[in-house]
């Protein structure tokens, strides 16, 4: 079936095109489903045999009441037509659900696939596809692939049976009348598949001026403190006005085509029918055809119709799941460049030291110059480490491929002596937990955000502990449903700290052996922040930390700091022997420190030493 | 690890309405047809009542035309059978004449050819006429709705901030688009529909029931049967639509939620166990779709059962050769009347959702904005004074019923001022007994803990509320007496989260300003040291913003949004100060911007900065909505109160912790 597929689709096309290439993707799954649509096949030759029975007898039956035979014999032929659309209707209600239901185990398969591939694919290739982007294609693009499986394929691939079994079975009555009745479909189908992508565009138009239009809103209301506090309100509603113009407009057009198709439909049962009268009478007066015949041909012109019009439909169906499929394919293509080689192994107890030997990294786009620039950094199992340095000097890209989320080249960098690539990838993260920047959360209740990394029956003390380190038990108490209240997009909103510090619970809840913290207590409060550090030391004891930081101060106290600067290291050591020397370190520490002075400390001072005072003043 | 001195970011008062909340929402539904509703909507509708008219009046005919094309056909087969149009039943006597005059075609033409022409036409007016009326139909419908959306939205800006703060951003748009769009298709295949379909259908048995009682008495025995399968399934397979649709939302988000998080899944190996639930997720829906397949598959079976059984039981009870012409009409009009049957339970529901649309719509401009322009005309004030703020014993709080935190809390439709003089609980105020004045260009600083009423003042500076007793004056006028807009136009207000919006960065510096020029704007942006790197972005000043700024850094937003007040040039400055933590060569800039922003005008800051607060002129220390000091820096420290003493403390606690970063030697 897909090789039939794809050959209407790839008409003219050579080579392995992407479009080709997608529609092999989508035959191995109408493969994996082979015996649905086997059984639907049969089901198809039947019903199009009972399709093309009924018109027939009912012409029988009229025939049968016009000659007329014994009553007894009119019941009969009754009983027989009744018999037909009663059988015909079961066929047709199998054929449906069958096509149907497989085009949504595929859909099933497909949506499964790329949800588990998107998984195993590296944060560059999330750096190059938007999210919005990547929707699109798991939603509409899937969508119009279940198009071309379901509706799409019914009608293509039932059509010509249906065409070809009609003509036969007119034919039986005159032949003359069968082809001149067959004459028009042609027509008709390129005129429905014209019609039919019309009103394709048209509704995808329609529909794209309604969503540009809920997205104004949604700004204008999420914006509305700007809008009412900048007077907006005019300009705003001019814009609206613009937008809902649009929407008036593009529905307009779409409704003068959709309700055209009515019109055009009936235009060719009535072509038919006009030639049946024209021909027929003269046929039944000169004794070559029964009055039934022309009850029959009736009939058939209009039961044709319906069939003719989703042709064309399904055609421009066909096409547009072709290229979703492709758009699709595009992402299934991707190999996932971070995954476990043959021979990796299963590290058992990671000690936790980490060796980077002339570690060079770049993103994707090789116009740009080296994110990470020949590093050569040994951090021994149970030491510190901090890497200070300039907006976009690397530092996070550094602490993100430890734990391999960005690819790396053989031989540059070593956990406990091993080669990182050749390390399983469960194995490695399960001994290194990272606290990034964002802090993102899921829509579930704050206890599973903090046991998300670990298996779903571990006890709930394991849970508390964690927040109590990353002093979150606290807040926690203050909560509406404490450890159970949901949090995330759909969830309460909390605290750009207490985010960091959920984050931090959810780190420590691993109890792992390498603890990378990436700038992760910005937007903690000061006091907060000392007594997490408090905890922090001790957690520290046994553990490689690597601490990235945009200040000085966060990694005074470490064993060791390296400076990055465009990629490169420029300087390492301990605090004490950096300042000592003088350069960009000693640079930006003082630079820090007059800011501090001037800026954070005060800041801090207004905000909570204001508290505080007026906590005990009041 | 030493004193890690990032910055304090307060706990930021949560926005509840920041997300939409309503991925799950699901529709209610309840009565199919409310007069009261009907009668709400008719102002929308009534501009277009000729068109109604024409679509009404265009029944008729399209009613007359179904019924020709077999009357056509069953003339030429009666005069093949017969020789002559035969008569039967009353119709038929009827029609005598018509029947005769179909028969005898103009001199020269074939019957056959006569006939067939006459019923190629019949179909072609047939269609033309019926597309007519549902593009009329439509239009009418479209027409209308633009006209409501429009009042929807105005009536959306309108509303009180208070309102806002608990509606989520995805209800509004709901409202304004899916809400609206549902009620257009009342107009399209709802109501008129409906109705015009019922009449149809009593129509057709009517005829049929002309035409041959016999066999309209016997073909109607297996009608209500039908109809009612058809009813019945259609509904069913709307339910399982719906159980779909949850579902498929739910899919949706876990997708978005995974790609977003991806870093986090990934570090955290939680890829397999997401699978399994994603697919149980996608499993359901898969199962959900199974349900509305197999309802949606009987449906038609049932209206194709339908028509072949009709034509087994009239063929099975008609008598003899004079009545095949007449079973040729039977079986046409008995399909037409099927035909309406399909889906009537399908416009049952578009009037259901469609009543319920309207409802919510319909709340929605009901609510009415608290805060009213009182008067048209921008007040005449006194030049001496112009650039004045002054709180005159201002009392607030948010919402009637609000709780402990004070917070916008309780209905939405909340209206700010209403029973101020009846609350004499006094717990939860807002702002008690404020006033203050500040000069023409003056320059002060609100200081206080968070919660202490800070963003308030800012808030009823620009009558975002109103206030509940007192009054509060710009350029010595009561900020009620000025036409909202002019208003805001005097006040240019720096926020803490910087909203971008989509469109360039010209626009989002301008603001719907369309008297700012390019250079005016460059001009702005300069002066805060924004242009610099707004020239870096390859497009410049023509740069799109992307989902909401995210492809500026905090602090460029922010410097962004002091380009944006510098430009408007207003007299009086409201600046609430960030806390977010940014990065020290940004942090200067920042305060570099504020410096230019607040120089020539009337400031009122928020302050976080002792920088900000050394430049003011004066200081308002506010606890628990009061003030409880005020001063210039020095004077406070001399008066040894609150704010010296959290000084001191502050000075205790950096000695405890010892020197900062050691400078270097």
């Amino acid at each position: 079936m897909s090789e039939a597929l794809a050959a209407t689709q790839l008409a003219g096309q050579g080579g392995d095109s992407p479009v080709r290439h997608a529609l092999r993707r989508l035959s191995v799954y109408l493969r994996r489903n082979a015996r649905f649509y086997l059984l639907w096949f049969f089901v198809v030759l039947l019903y199009v045999a009972s399709f093309n029975l009924l018109p027939l007898a009912v012409g029988w039956a009229i025939d049968g009441l016009v000659e007329g035979v014994p009553r007894a014999e009119v019941f009969r032929r009754c009983w027989i037509l009744f018999g037909i659309a009663v059988g015909g209707g079961l066929l047709r209600f199998f054929s449906r659900q069958l096509v149907f239901d497989a085009a949504r185990e595929v859909e099933y398969e497909i949506r499964n696939d790329l949800f588990a591939h998107l998984q195993k694919l590296p944060q560059s290739f999330f750096f190059r596809w938007r999210t919005g982007d990547l929707m699109s294609r798991c939603v509409n693009d899937l969508n119009s692939v279940r198009m071309l499986l379901g509706p799409g394929l019914l009608s293509v691939a039932q059509s010509p049976i249906l065409f070809v079994g009609a003509f036969l079975a007119m034919s039986t009555l005159s032949l003359k009348l069968a082809i001149l009745m067959m004459l028009p479909y042609p027509a008709f189908i390129l005129i429905s598949r014209v019609l039919g992508s019309r009103l394709y565009s048209r509704s995808l138009a329609a529909q794209q001026s309604l969503s540009s239009m809920s997205n104004f809103v949604q700004e204008n209301v999420a914006g509305i403190a700007v809008v009412k506090a900048y007077a907006m309100e005019r300009d705003q509603a001019d814009r609206f006005e613009e937008a809902n113009e649009a929407l008036r407009e593009r529905s307009l057009e779409l409704v003068r085509t959709s309700a055209a198709m009515p019109a055009v439909t009936g235009l060719l049962p009535a072509v038919g029918l006009a030639l049946a009268l024209w021909v027929g009478f003269g046929e039944i007066q000169a004794g070559r055809m029964g009055t039934g015949a022309l009850f029959s041909f009736t009939i058939f012109a209009r039961q044709l119709t319906f069939p003719t019009f989703i042709m064309g439909y399904a055609i421009s169906l066909m096409q547009r799941g072709a290229s979703a499929m492709q758009r699709i394919d595009e992402i299934l293509s991707v190999m996932p460049s971070i995954r476990d080689e043959a021979g990796s192994v299963d590290l058992e107890r990671i000690a936790g030291r980490i060796e980077f030997r002339g570690l060079t990294f770049r993103y994707d786009d090789a116009s740009r110059a080296a994110a990470l620039d020949g590093i050569d950094l040994v951090v021994p199992a149970g030491t510190t480490v901090g890497i200070v340095g300039p907006v976009g000097a690397g530092k996070s890209t550094l602490a993100s491929v430890i734990p391999r989320l960005f690819e790396v080249e053989d031989g540059q960098l070593f956990i406990d002596g091993v080669d990182i690539n050749r390390i399983r990838l469960a194995s490695l993260r399960r001994a290194i937990a990272m606290v990034p920047q964002d802090s993102f959360l899921f829509s579930m209740p704050l206890r599973d955000n903090i046991a998300y990394g670990l298996p779903a029956d571990v006890p709930f003390e394991r849970i508390e502990t964690a927040a109590q380190r990353a002093q979150l038990a606290r807040d926690i108490e203050d909560l509406p449903h404490g450890y159970d209240t949901l949090v995330g997009e759909r969830g309460i909103m909390l605290s750009g700290g207490q985010r960091q510090r959920t984050a931090l619970a959810r780190a420590l809840a691993l109890e792992p052996s390498i603890l990378i913290l990436d700038d992760t207590l910005s937007a903690v409060d000061a006091d907060t922040e000392q007594r997490i550090q408090a905890e922090l030391d001790r957690l520290f004891a046994g553990r490689t930390v690597v601490v990235v930081a945009s200040r000085v101060n966060s990694v005074r106290k470490l064993d060791q700091i390296v400076v990055l600067d465009g990629g490169r290291i420029v300087e390492r050591g301990r605090h004490a022997e950096l300042i000592a020397k003088g350069g960009v370190y000693a640079r930006l520490a003082a630079e820090q420190a007059a800011e501090e002075t001037r800026a954070e400390r005060e800041r801090r001072l207004i905000g909570e030493g204001l508290g505080r005072a007026v906590g005990e003043g009041a | 690890m030493s004193s890690p001195a990032s910055g304090r970011t307060s706990a930021t008062k949560a926005q509840p309405n920041a997300r939409p909340t309503d991925l799950h929402e699901e529709e209610e539904l309840g009565r199919a047809y409310d007069g009261r509703l009907l009668l709400r909507l008719w102002p929308y509708v009534r501009p277009y009542r000729r068109q109604i008219w024409i679509t009404l009046l265009l029944f008729l005919p399209i009613f007359l035309l179904e019924l020709a094309p077999a009357w056509v056909v069953k003339v030429g087969m009666d005069l093949v059978l017969a020789g002559e149009p035969t008569a039967g039943g009353w119709a038929n006597a009827a029609l005598a004449g018509a029947q005769r005059w179909l028969a005898t075609p103009p001199p020269g033409i074939p019957v056959a050819v006569w006939l067939a022409c006459l019923y190629f036409s019949v179909s072609v007016s047939l269609g033309l006429l019926s597309w007519l009326h549902q593009v009329i139909m439509a239009t009418t419908g479209q027409y209308a709705m633009f006209d409501l959306r429009r009042a929807v939205f105005a009536h959306i800006q309108l509303l009180p901030m208070s309102f806002f703060d608990t509606m989520p951003v995805g209800r509004l748009v709901t409202r304004s688009t899916n809400d609206v769009e549902n009620l257009a298709e009342m107009f399209s295949q709802g109501l008129v529909a409906l109705v015009t379909d019922v009449i149809k259908m009593l129509g057709f048995a009517v005829v049929l029931f002309l035409v041959s009682p016999k066999l309209t008495l016997y073909t109607f025995a297996i009608v209500p049967v039908m109809a009612f399968a058809a009813f019945v399934f259609r509904w069913k397979v709307r339910e399982a639509y719906r159980a779909v649709r949850v579902k498929i939302a739910r899919i949706n988000t876990q997708i978005q939620e995974t790609v977003t998080g991806m870093k986090v899944v990934q570090l955290f190996s939680r890829e397999e166990r997401n699978l399994a639930d994603f697919d149980r997720m996608n499993a359901d829906h898969r199962d959900a779709w199974h349900q509305s397949i197999r309802y949606d598959s009987l449906l038609f079976s049932t209206i194709e059962v339908a028509t072949g059984v009709t034509m087994a039981v009239i063929i099975g009870v008609g008598t003899g050769i004079a009545e095949a012409g007449i079973l040729y009409v039977f079986i046409d009009y008995m399909q037409r009347f099927f035909m309406p049957l399909r889906d009537l339970s399908a416009k049952y529901s578009v009037m259901q959702s469609a009543m319920a649309s309207g409802e919510r719509i319909f709340q929605l401009l009901d609510r009415t904005p608290s805060v009213r322009d009182r008067v048209a005309a921008i007040p005449a004030t006194d030049p001496a004074v112009a650039g004045s703020v002054e709180f005159d014993h201002v009392w607030f709080r948010y919402g009637p019923p609000a709780d402990g935190a004070g917070e916008a809390a309780g209905d939405a439709a909340g209206d700010a001022s209403a029973g101020a003089g009846a609350a004499a609980d006094d717990g939860d105020w807002i702002l008690r007994d404020v006033s203050f004045r500040v000069a023409p260009g003056e320059k002060v600083a609100f200081v206080g803990a968070t919660g202490a009423g800070k963003t308030t003042i800012i808030k009823l500076l620009t009558r975002l509320y109103d206030v509940d007793r007192g009054c509060v004056r710009v350029d010595g006028v009561d900020v009620r007496d000025f036409p909202q807009q002019a208003l805001r136009k005097r006040v240019a207000t720096v926020l803490q989260d910087v909203f971008l919006f989509s469109g360039t960065l010209a626009r989002n510096i301008a603001l719907g300003r369309h008297d700012l020029d390019e250079l005016a704007i460059q001009r702005a942006a300069r002066a805060v040291e924004a242009h610099d790197f707004i020239e870096r972005l390859p497009a410049g000043y023509a740069t799109e913003v992307r989902e909401r700024g995210s492809n500026f850094s905090t602090g460029q937003r922010q410097i962004l949004s002091f380009a944006r007040a510098l430009a408007h040039g207003a007299p009086v400055l409201v600046l609430d100060e960030a806390t977010s933590a940014i990065d020290p060569t940004t942090e200067a800039a920042i305060q570099r911007g504020i410096r230019v922003l607040m120089e020539g005008k009337t400031a009122i800051a928020i302050a976080h900065r002792l920088s900000t607060i050394r430049d003011v002129d004066r200081i308002f220390v506010l606890v628990g909505g009061r003030i409880v000091e005020s001063g210039s820096h020095d004077a406070l420290l001399a008066a040894d109160g609150v704010y010296a003493r959290l000084y001191r403390l502050q000075a205790e606690r950096e000695e405890e912790e010892g020197a900062l970063a050691a400078r270097p030697a």
